[in-house]
């Protein structure tokens, strides 16, 4: 005798037979149901259209000309000579090697800084670390020129508190911003603090995902908090990583606003870099065709280190 | 869920009827502008500045009843980005600050963006208000290629010069008199740094103020006749002059004797001026624009000098000029009541409000506005005394467009022994020389 049927609770709700076979959608006709998951897309499509592809490709028509920025008739067609020019260019190649020097301070620096203390809190179960978070998540969201405006003060030689300090302790201090060999160091330490709280916040969300069984395995091989760390919370975190890589070395190469908050590219051109530049002469110098050149290749170099970041990390996971 | 021809129909026409109510909307408020008001952009965007201006157009608004005048003002910044391209799209204001020169005026003029105003000056005497040698940084050819002569394109209200504010208390202190010479001014510098004061307060942190310290001293070994070459770009001055050696070799002379404020390289131009008012050292090398705050914080506790000339003669050039010049756009729908409002904007009552204010309009101050010993007398008297000298120099970084950070650049280089004075004019004279090449 067979056992009465448990009442199917997704029948009972669906009033479906879940041994019949599975339900076909009826068919779709004509071509505005053909169009119609492209309808969904459309208003995404126009803004992306209006807002990033027009003018990217308005970009590189302009970076093909020699143009003052005031008036489009006096603009003329030049080729590929602002882009030679560029790469030929003394100071936008003193340029573009500092913002290769930013990124050991705003890619690598922020993501030990979030990294460590997240693991910490994370592996040791520290408590009250959750009200830490959105005082960490804070910089991230200031706007960069408001992040250096409050740093130059702060590290302002006359009345800055770093210097009262380390003056009332006996040591003779730099100025800092204003110092050829700190300027740049100092200001990619701006970057770091900027950024690394957003790294925090990103591992101890990535960290959540880690199974704890796999600590207690490699804890039950006698592992150290350290050897927990490298073999269990780091492969762990390789998604998160790579996405704190990607983010921040675009922001390394599209450095701008700290910059020009506080030492505007100086002193000398040691803090000058390649948005900067591209400002100063498309704006500044009257050379919008040129600057646009150099916004195109900035663009390239930006696309090109993310797409790099994102395929070392993607290896491993394939 | 299946979007039917009917529905599909329906809402595309709810959409494009919003767009189009919307649109109709914009087009009906651009019209309104056009039609009844007049609009001017400059860059006297806080108080008192602001004041002035926002009052004088509310005078020529009731003057000219049912006439709107609408004032917005920038950041220098923001106008020189924002004016030409929206002068171009026929979206730009009927009156503008220009900046002078190849920095937007010459390349305005080429463009067609603005027009001459050589007919409304013979109507008004726009061309008697200042000195030849002051109208000249707001003249360019009718072709708009040659600055510094030929026809008037924009109207100066304010005036500018850069020299030395002094704490009068200090000075009395310390047995210190005004100097009257170049050397005596190197005295007095040595003497406050022994007395432990700090002698000469500016800041170059964000570079502009090492223009002027190197102009200032730059100025005291150069000739009108160079100077005018130089930035208007006659063709014959090179920055590899032996005035500009030895301008450079004096300021690292300067800095090397601790002239200037410890640490000036780490602070802004405009923290020297509350660190001066407070106290914390003796002199400010500022402009005339800073009168008024400088008034505000220390009345007349605070005098003012402009740089002496060296012991064995010769006249200085200050560094200062005319302030941003008023021009009528080619947007101007009726350029003659936009000519009728720069005059209101450069008028007797403007220039006494601008006095009144602490601030120094463009032209000579009357003798009945100037007061002995007080700072405003120091500075109408010292302008109106550089005016009839004709010694108001210039802002050497006019001279190429992009010339405002190759200068700070290499000043910074200098002032921090990165570089000598010959390399450091080497530099300047390379960049130059090319700007003629493009």
């Amino acid at each position: 005798m067979q056992a009465p049927s448990t009442p199917d609770p997704l029948k009972q709700i669906t009033g479906a037979a879940t041994s019949a076979a599975p339900v076909t959608p009826p068919a779709r006709h004509g071509i505005l149901a053909r169009l119609e998951p492209y309808l969904y897309l459309l208003p995404a499509f126009l803004v992306f259209t209006v807002f990033l592809a027009l003018p990217a490709f308005g970009s590189v028509i302009l970076s093909l000309t020699s143009w003052n920025g005031v008036s489009w008739d006096t603009a003329t067609f030049i080729g590929l000579e602002n882009y030679i020019d560029a790469i030929t260019d003394r100071r936008f190649q003193i340029a573009f090697w500092h913002n290769i020097v930013l990124i050991p301070y705003f890619v690598l620096l922020p993501l030990l800084l979030g990294l460590i203390p997240a693991a910490v809190v994370h592996q040791l179960k520290l408590r009250g670390a959750r009200w830490l978070q959105a005082g960490l998540f804070l910089p991230y969201i200031m706007p960069g020129v408001l992040i250096g405006v409050v740093w130059a003060w702060i590290l302002n030689p006359i009345f800055g508190p770093v210097n009262k300090i380390l003056k009332n302790m006996g040591f003779s201090p730099p100025t800092w911003l204003g110092d050829f060999t700190w300027a740049l160091p100092t200001v990619g330490m701006i970057g770091a603090w900027a950024a690394y709280g957003f790294c925090y916040v990103i591992f101890i969300a990535g960290l959540q995902k880690i199974p704890s069984e796999l600590y207690e395995a490699v804890r039950l091989d006698g592992a150290n908090t350290f050897q927990e760390f490298m073999t269990v919370t780091v492969p762990g975190l390789r998604r998160e990583i790579a996405v704190v890589l990607s983010v921040n070395l675009i922001n390394a190469l599209r450095a701008f606003d700290i910059i020009k908050a506080t030492t505007d590219g100086g002193p000398g051109d040691q803090t000058q870099v390649m948005a900067l530049y591209m400002i100063n002469t498309a704006f500044g110098a009257n050379r919008a065709g040129y600057g646009t050149a150099i916004a195109v290749l900035l663009a390239l170099i930006t696309l090109i280190g993310s797409m790099l970041v994102l395929r070392f990390m993607g290896e491993d996971d394939a | 869920m299946t979007l039917d021809r009917r529905e599909l129909l329906k809402r595309s026409g709810m959409i494009s009827a919003g767009l189009a109510i919307g649109a109709s909307a914009a087009t009906h408020t651009v019209a309104a502008q056009e039609e009844d008001s007049l609009v001017f952009w400059d860059t006297l965007n806080s108080p008192p500045r602001s004041e002035i201006v926002e009052n004088i157009a509310a005078e020529f608004s009731t003057a000219h009843d049912g006439i709107t005048v609408e004032h917005r003002g920038w950041t220098s910044e923001e106008l020189v980005n924002t004016l030409p391209r929206s002068v171009e799209g026929d979206q730009g204001p009927d009156v503008a600050q220009v900046n002078n020169g190849e920095a937007l005026t010459g390349p305005m003029i080429r463009a067609g963006q603005i027009i001459p105003l050589k007919d409304y000056a013979a109507e008004y005497g726009w061309d008697e208000l200042i000195p030849p040698g002051l109208l000249a940084r707001n003249m360019y050819s009718a072709d708009g290629t040659t600055f510094g002569e030929g026809e008037l394109w924009g109207v100066s209200a304010e005036s500018e010069i850069v020299g030395f504010y002094y704490n009068r208390q200090i000075f009395a202190d310390n047995n210190l008199e005004v100097p009257t010479t170049f050397e005596e001014f190197e005295t007095l510098l040595a003497a406050l740094r022994e007395a432990g004061i700090e002698p000469l307060l500016f800041g170059t942190l964000d570079k502009w103020q090492a223009i002027h310290i190197f102009g200032e001293i730059q100025g005291t070994y150069t000739t009108r006749e160079y100077l005018d070459n130089l930035i208007y770009r006659r063709g014959d001055a090179s920055f590899e002059d032996q005035s500009m050696i030895d301008a450079a070799d004096k300021l690292v002379e300067w800095k090397n004797n601790n002239f200037f404020l410890d640490g000036f390289e780490g602070i802004n131009g405009d923290d020297a001026t509350p660190l001066f008012t407070s106290g914390a050292g003796a002199i400010l090398m500022q402009g005339s624009w800073a009168a008024g705050q400088v008034t505000t914080d220390m009345g007349d506790e605070a005098g003012f000098f402009l740089m002496p000339p060296h012991a064995d003669g010769g006249t200085v050039l200050s560094v200062g000029g005319v302030g941003i010049p008023y021009s009528i756009t080619s947007n101007a729908e009726n350029p003659d009541l936009s000519a009728e409002l720069i005059n209101a904007l450069v008028s007797e009552e403007a220039f006494n409000a601008f006095i009144d204010a602490g601030l120094l309009p463009a032209g000579e101050i009357p003798e009945d506005k100037i007061t002995a010993d007080t700072l405003s007398g120091d500075l109408y008297s010292n302008w109106n005394q550089a005016l009839a000298d004709d010694a108001v120099g210039h802002y050497l970084d006019w001279a190429t467009p992009d010339f405002y950070d190759i200068l700070t650049g290499e000043l910074q280089k200098l002032l921090a022994g990165e570089v000598d004075a010959e390399a450091f004019t080497k530099a300047l004279q390379e960049a130059y020389a090319s700007s003629f090449d493009s």
